[in-house]
């Protein structure tokens, strides 16, 4: 079965493609002298569709890397930028981003506490600086530091 | 308009204290990740572009330029010192140029590289300058069909020359351009695939997709592969070459300039294909072939020139017709529309200081990275010193604090992470997300004028045909296709026969061409090449 793994990429296109042409069929194609709305996603959608379905066929498996121990480092580290997103939203810029940088630094890095942390704590505030003090973005506001009052 | 006029605004625009400052930032920028492994252009200009909102658009276009010329001469640092091409054009650099520093030569190697660069870079812009506004001229005569065709052209092109799997990228191609189409239609007012959202009523930012593709996806990739820092231990002196490297290396620096120029202006060209046919010109003319790879100066010079004269007329394209000629191009270009600036023949005529002041600048920001290059060499490669992991950590930071200052609003940092994982997963499955993008950007300028065509015509397609210049351009078109298909059929009978010139260089070292703006192939070590990549792949 996993020999027929790699064809599994190709074959969430082709539903994904063939989705999309039944969404633009509702919208309504229109005629060729007066295209609705839905004419030109159908087009691509079906041209979409038909190289997902030629790559069901033809597609090299060499190209397909094998999952491993560090591709799920990598959706951890995907799930922790979610976190910091959600974070971001109610504490603010500060801690969320000390928390990630710590993270960061630690787990993919492999930086030892002592790097990590002033690195953590110190970036933090220079980007604080840059994007709030300087280029005047509006971040939530903070628990700590909190937003200048835009 | 003349062009001494035109020149002359451009450079009063150019030497504006406030864009000499970015020229700088930009070549500097641009040296410093060609440097750094695991950062390449792409992903630069892609966590920049937030920055691009908050000054004038000339200003940032001269800054983006400048960070992808500049990238260009720092991937060739690496190359030679290390084996590790810091972006993907310097991969031929490698060849020669890491043999020239076992043998004591790297300051040389770095110090034509820089010359030949410089020269390259000038020659180009000389062209840009000439032969930019005439096409621009002959463009506004262009009718939608004509935009229809030209804008198919450019993607199909980017998807067939500038990639490993032409129907992948195809099929991504496609998905761009669906994913374009989400949110309002600009023509009946309907919405389209925004399942009730609002933020999604004015579709994807392009910002935000080009960050999470590019930025984050590219970053997580390079964490997933990531290796240890390396030391340097070359020692650099004379930077400077002598007299006997120049005289060798004048030929090559020469062809390279005019080769690289064209290959630039064709749509899917730039760095990484305009050094590889360098190399393998100069290899090929060389009286004794067999010193390639074994620290021939003219292996070094002739790409290294190529690269950035490429990465400089790849401009014309963009700037005369609209058409993004790559992947980078087509950031720019997403950064010019954001800035309510559409790229295209009018551009001379109506926003001149845009048009010329980028031109200026890149004559200045030549100057800069000569200036740059020779003395600070040895100051670029302690960059190698900083930890990928780091870089990393800081990168993704400055993405997610970066793009929510673009709208002020978290939903795009969401959109960022979407695609951050789309452009990863793309990246392990061999989908490029060069095309994506492109066929992003250009989506909706090809929609408006398929539909603008189609309204005109009545409802033929023979529309496309029979008007002389986008008959001419679909009947080039399906030749590209034809070929393609039939070599693409022809290789699956007997594989492995290279069909890029320099392929089988590249093969020879177990290395495979990345597409453009991206950073160099960090697994490049001597004794062991990967298994898989010692075939040559498919490339049409």
């Amino acid at each position: 079965m996993s020999k027929h793994l790699h064809r599994l990429a190709p074959a969430v296109l082709l539903v994904f493609g063939l989705a999309a042409m039944y969404g633009a069929y509702q919208l309504g194609l229109g005629e060729l002298s007066a295209p609705g709305s839905g004419l030109w996603p159908f087009i691509v959608a079906s041209l979409m569709a038909l190289t997902a379905l030629l790559l069901l066929f033809i597609d090299d498996p060499d190209d397909y890397e094998q999952w491993n121990r560090n591709a799920l480092r990598i959706l951890g580290g995907l799930l922790s930028l979610a976190v910091f997103i959600v974070l971001f939203e109610i504490l603010g810029f500060v801690i969320p981003a000390i928390l990630m940088l710590l993270l960061w630094l630690r787990l993919f890095a492999k930086e030892p506490w002592r790097w990590a942390v002033p690195l953590a704590v110190g970036g933090a505030l220079v980007f604080y600086l840059l994007f709030e003090v300087a280029l005047a973005v509006p971040f939530p506001d903070g628990i700590l530091l909190a937003g200048t009052g835009r | 308009m003349g062009i001494l006029d035109g020149i002359g605004q451009g450079f009063a625009v150019a030497l504006d204290p406030i864009n000499l400052l970015y020229v700088f930032l930009g070549v500097l920028i641009g040296t410093v990740i060609g440097v750094l492994p695991g950062l390449g252009p792409t992903a630069t200009i892609a966590l920049l572009l937030p920055l691009t909102y908050e000054v004038e658009p000339v200003t940032a276009v001269i800054l983006l330029a400048g960070i992808y010329y500049g990238s260009m001469y720092g991937g060739t640092i690496t190359s030679v010192l290390l084996q590790l091409p810091g972006e993907a054009a310097s991969v031929v650099t490698t060849f020669d140029g890491y043999q020239m520093a076992k043998q004591g030569r790297a300051g040389p190697a770095l110090g034509i590289a820089a010359v030949g660069s410089f020269i390259g870079g000038t020659v180009a812009v000389i062209g840009l300058t000439l032969l930019a506004p005439p096409l621009a001229d002959l463009a506004v005569e262009f009718g939608s069909q004509e935009y229809v065709a030209l804008t198919a052209l450019g993607i199909l092109l980017v998807t067939y020359l500038g990639t490993r799997h032409p129907v992948k990228s195809l099929c991504m191609a496609a998905l761009g351009l669906l994913l374009a189409t989400i949110g309002q239609d600009d023509i009946t007012g309907t919405t389209r695939f925004t399942f009730g959202q609002i933020a999604l009523f004015d579709g994807f930012d392009f910002v935000a997709v080009a960050m999470g593709l590019f930025g984050v996806g590219e970053i997580l990739y390079n964490v997933e592969k990531t290796e240890k820092a390396q030391a340097i231990k070359t020692k650099l002196k004379n930077v400077w070459p002598s007299r006997k490297d120049f005289r060798d290396s004048s030929g090559a620096i020469a062809r390279g300039s005019v080769m690289g120029f064209f290959i630039g202006v064709l749509p899917g060209g730039g760095g990484v294909i305009s050094s590889l046919a360098s190399y393998a010109t100069e290899k090929r003319r060389a009286k004794d072939p067999s010193r390639f790879g074994k620290g021939a100066i003219e292996g070094v010079a002739g790409p290294e020139t190529a690269n950035n004269a490429s990465s400089t007329s790849a401009f014309i394209p963009l700037l005369t017709l609209g058409i993004p000629a790559n992947v980078v191009l087509a950031l720019i270009f997403g950064a010019l529309l954001v800035q309510g600036i559409t790229p295209g023949p009018q551009l001379i005529s109506q926003e001149p200081e845009i048009f010329w002041g980028v031109i200026a600048s890149m004559y200045i920001g030549n100057l800069m990275l000569l200036a740059l290059n020779i003395p600070l060499v040895g100051v670029f490669v302690q960059l190698l010193r900083v930890r990928s992991g780091i870089l990393a950590a800081f990168a993704l930071l400055v993405t997610m604090a970066g793009v929510f200052s673009v709208n002020n609003d978290s939903f795009d940092m969401w959109v960022v992470l979407l695609f951050g994982l789309v452009g990863w997963l793309m990246k392990k499955t061999g989908f490029e997300p060069g095309p994506l993008v492109l066929a992003f950007v250009l989506g909706s300028i090809l929609e408006t004028n398929f539909r603008r065509s189609m309204l005109l015509s009545g409802g033929e397609f023979s529309t496309f045909i029979t008007r002389p210049m986008s008959g001419t351009i679909f009947a080039l078109m399906a030749l590209v296709i034809i070929i393609s298909v039939i070599s693409g059929i022809r290789k699956r009978r007997r594989r492995s026969r290279p069909a890029t010139p320099g392929e089988e260089d590249l093969a020879a070292t177990g290395t495979t061409a990345e597409p453009e703006g991206t950073p160099g192939n960090e697994t490049t070590d001597e004794q062991a090449p990967p298994a898989e990549s010692g075939v040559p792949r498919d490339r049409s």
